[in-house]
């Protein structure tokens, strides 16, 4: 009797379990039909994140966390050149519209699962397209999906070269040089120069820190005066490169190649050579060669050293000249209306960065002549001889294997700033 | 109230809302949209590895800092030889290699740090814990060969570029024939590895390892007189939460198809340990809580264009859960049930719920007698 009732109530919950899955089964998700109708042949289909006054681009980035600074400029500068531009009554784009931009900004914690994920919302929030997002495994973590869903994945904000390699079907676009540029730059000044030089390395143990070495090794591959007497590198998690310094020191070389990342680190060995008594000409790379966040909290002067030099691709914010002129007056102006909140625009470059980064957007847009993110691309990797604000030189996007800024200046420090030099020395 | 604590205390009725449970998760994805499928795949991802963290942690009271380094290398198992073999003659086999690898590999690297860490107790622990991630970090990047490092790993291949490439195409899209879009395909693997370790875990914490476990948690010299070596049972528990760490980081494989050095630091580890905390410590319906909240408070405040606040909004959740639901959100029911006890208390002096009380005892095996110090 017990076993036929429990057989019963196991029935029971069988069927309505049953029940359930069929009325569920009954709302099957719908497929969208093919966008190959008769009635849309002649037009062509827009692509999603687009309408005929509105643009929508999604921005991962590091908002929160560690590198939220540099990250919230990233939208900053993107969100006060647009706002402005919508302000004026949008953009008139290649195909006769006028059409206002949407930023959509997503935090990713410079956690790459998170903008994997980001991407993922970005989608489902239908943007047109994505970019100008901080961080190379951030931006890796969703490379070939957004390559997959044809999303393109346009002028981000990290050194890795495989952003600027052209394909066929790839949408993908770096902004700001690779790492190798830079330290090449520095070489190349080295090596006209025409003196002999010993030079020492410190370099971050990782793309970042070897981007740089190679690209100053390629540059000094001929030139037999230049010797590296020692190379050191360290890991990004290590809190002190007091050994390596004095280790380096020891050498007696008469130049050191910087290649180190870290702000409190870079800090920290300006003052330690100088506490050593170790006087040689110093590179640094741009993100660790501020005037006001690195080298005047280290105690450097004009005279410190005989040269601090740094590459650099864009005017600095912080300089004087940049707030006189009229154009960076504009800039303070957009980014105190249309930034995030306590954002000064200046404390890091990638503020300036991010509105070099709208500004080629708005030429793409301006000769994009089909509101297809396919004629959106080619716009964007056919842009030559534009001369960006703020930007050292000519933004040429149609080169192969190269970001859509390449010009880049050695810098000497003169105490206050940065000025612009061809030869070390 | 007593009559509803008394319905859902019948084993059937249970079983029947595990099976509508089931059949909901079945067929959701055939009617939710790819981004709904996605979230839901990826909380999976993150209960599983709040799991096993709540196995060591909730279940057996030693405090582990050091999850995200077995989710991290299980991806890494998982992530190597199926980028490696895809495309080649074993490919179908490289998805299964990965998996042993991601359970094996974070299980014998946990069991040896266990070995040495259960030797102590409490903060120590902790301290030994926190080794891993700042390890892996600097670890992953030193073999970047094997690893990708700060670059990362994709098993997704594109079809240009990557000369050593066996195989183009990604690895977790669905099967031709199936009938599935890819997100539906994602979503079925990963809930069905998931589903099975949330099963093994609740018949564990409810047998006679869970309750040697909540002994050791709760006094260890009374284990030890009781016959129960809290050294091994502390061990036991630290290698289930590695293979659910590993599990989790294979499932992080299936969901995104990228991992990289970045997913191994020491910030991820203490999310998992807060999401633990939010969801419920010592509570299998806790741990599906935590990984929602690990996944969705990032996600709303992205939706609301409000992200410059989600450690705002977190730690608003995790103040109001310390201070009004110290059980975790999965005490919740529990909290109300109690609240309406005492009020009935109030009025009539027929306080005892003999059913109810019952109910609540074997519901969960840890006594809910004293709020417990998670």
């Amino acid at each position: 009797m017990k076993t036929t009732l429990s057989g019963r109530r196991a029935l029971a919950v069988a069927a309505s379990v049953g029940a359930i899955a069929l009325v569920l089964a009954g709302c099957a998700r719908g497929e969208t039909p093919p966008a190959d109708g008769g009635e849309t042949s002649g037009a062509v289909e827009p692509s999603p994140g687009i309408t005929d006054t509105t643009l929508t681009l999604g921005i991962s980035t590091p908002l929160t966390g560690g590198t939220a600074g540099p990250g919230n400029c990233t939208v900053d500068g993107a969100a006060a050149y647009f706002g402005t531009k919508n302000a004026e009554g949008g953009i008139t784009f290649g195909d006769g519209k006028t059409r206002e931009i949407e930023i959509l900004k997503y935090d990713d914690e410079y956690n790459p699962e998170k903008s994997a994920a980001n991407f993922q919302q970005m989608v489902a929030d239908g943007v047109f397209a994505a970019g100008l997002g901080l961080g190379t495994p951030t931006n890796r973590s969703w490379r070939e999906a957004a390559i997959d869903e044809g999303v393109p994945q346009v002028l981000v904000m990290t050194g890795d070269p495989i952003f600027s390699e052209r394909e066929p079907g790839v949408m993908t676009l770096g902004l700001v040089p690779v790492y190798m540029q830079e330290g090449a730059a520095f070489g190349e000044a080295l090596v006209a120069d025409g003196q002999p030089h010993q030079v020492a390395v410190l370099y971050q143990n990782d793309d970042y820190g070897q981007g740089y070495v190679q690209g100053f090794k390629d540059s000094i591959a001929d030139a037999s005066q230049i010797t590296i007497v020692k190379e050191l590198s360290y890991e990004p998690s290590a809190q002190s490169l007091e050994g390596q310094m004095t280790e380096l020191a020891a050498t007696g070389a008469d130049v050191l190649f910087h290649a180190v990342s870290v702000t409190p680190l870079a800090i920290a060995d300006l003052q330690k050579a100088a506490a050593l008594g170790w006087t040689p000409i110093w590179f640094l790379p741009s993100n660790t060669a501020s005037p006001g966040g690195i080298l005047t909290p280290a105690g450097v002067t004009a005279d410190t050293y005989p040269g601090v030099y740094a590459a650099g691709f864009a005017e600095a914010a912080a300089a004087p000249p940049f707030a006189e002129s009229p154009e960076g007056q504009a800039y303070f102006e957009a980014i105190a209306e249309y930034g995030s909140a306590g954002q000064d625009g200046k404390s890091f470059p990638h503020c300036v960065w991010s509105w070099i980064g709208a500004q080629i957007l708005e030429q793409a847009f301006m000769k994009m002549t089909e509101p297809t993110r396919e004629s959106f691309y080619e716009a964007l990797t056919s842009i030559t001889d534009f001369d960006a604000q703020f930007s050292f030189g000519p933004i040429d996007t149609t080169i192969d294997g190269s970001p859509a800024v390449q010009t880049v200046v050695l810098q000497k420090f003169n105490g206050a700033g940065y000025a612009n030099v061809d030869v070390v020395g | 109230m007593s009559a509803v604590t008394a319905f859902l205390a019948n084993r059937w009725v249970r079983l029947g809302v595990f099976g509508v449970v089931l059949v909901v998760l079945g067929v959701l994805p055939l009617i939710a949209d790819p981004f709904t499928n996605q979230t839901i795949a990826r909380i999976a991802v993150f209960a599983v590895a709040v799991l096993g963290l709540n196995i060591v942690m909730g279940y057996t009271g030693q405090v582990s800092l050091g999850q995200i380094f077995f989710v991290g290398v299980g991806a890494y198992c998982a992530a190597i030889p199926i980028r490696a073999w895809w495309g080649t003659d074993v490919y179908t086999w490289s998805i299964v290699i990965g998996l042993v690898l991601a359970i094996v590999v974070p299980g014998v690297i946990g069991l040896l740090v266990a070995l040495a860490a259960a030797r102590l107790r409490g903060l120590a622990i902790a301290m030994i814990t926190i080794a891993l991630p700042i390890i892996g970090v600097p670890l992953a990047k030193r073999f970047s060969d094997l690893t990708g490092g700060n670059e990362g790993l994709s098993v997704r291949r594109l079809p240009y570029g990557e000369g050593d490439a066996a195989g183009v195409g990604n690895p977790f899209a669905a099967p031709a024939g199936s009938g599935l879009a890819n997100d539906q395909w994602q979503y079925y693997l990963v809930l069905l590895i998931a589903i099975i370790v949330f099963v093994l875990a609740y018949f564990l914490v409810r047998g006679r390892y869970g309750r040697a476990f909540a002994i050791v948690r709760e006094n260890e010299a009374v284990a030890a007189s009781m016959g129960i070596s809290p050294y091994r049972y502390k061990v036991l528990s630290f290698t289930i939460a590695a293979v659910f760490g590993g599990i989790a980081g294979f499932l992080y494989i299936v969901a995104l198809q990228y991992t990289s050095s970045e997913t191994l630091s020491f910030g991820h580890s203490i999310e998992l340990v807060i999401a633990t905390i939010v969801g419920g410590a010592g509570s299998i319906v806790g741990s599906i809580l935590g990984g929602a909240f690990y996944v969705l408070i990032p996600q709303i405040t992205n939706a609301l264009q409000l992200s410059d606040y989600t450690l705002v909004a977190q730690g608003v959740i995790i103040l109001l859960v310390l201070f009004l639901l110290p059980g975790g959100l999965a005490s919740l029911p529990r909290t109300i049930r109690r609240l309406a006890r005492r009020r009935r208390g109030a009025h009539s002096v027929d306080a005892g719920d003999p059913a109810g009380s019952a109910s609540v005892t074997t519901q969960h095996q840890v006594p809910t007698s004293k709020e417990r110090n998670t």
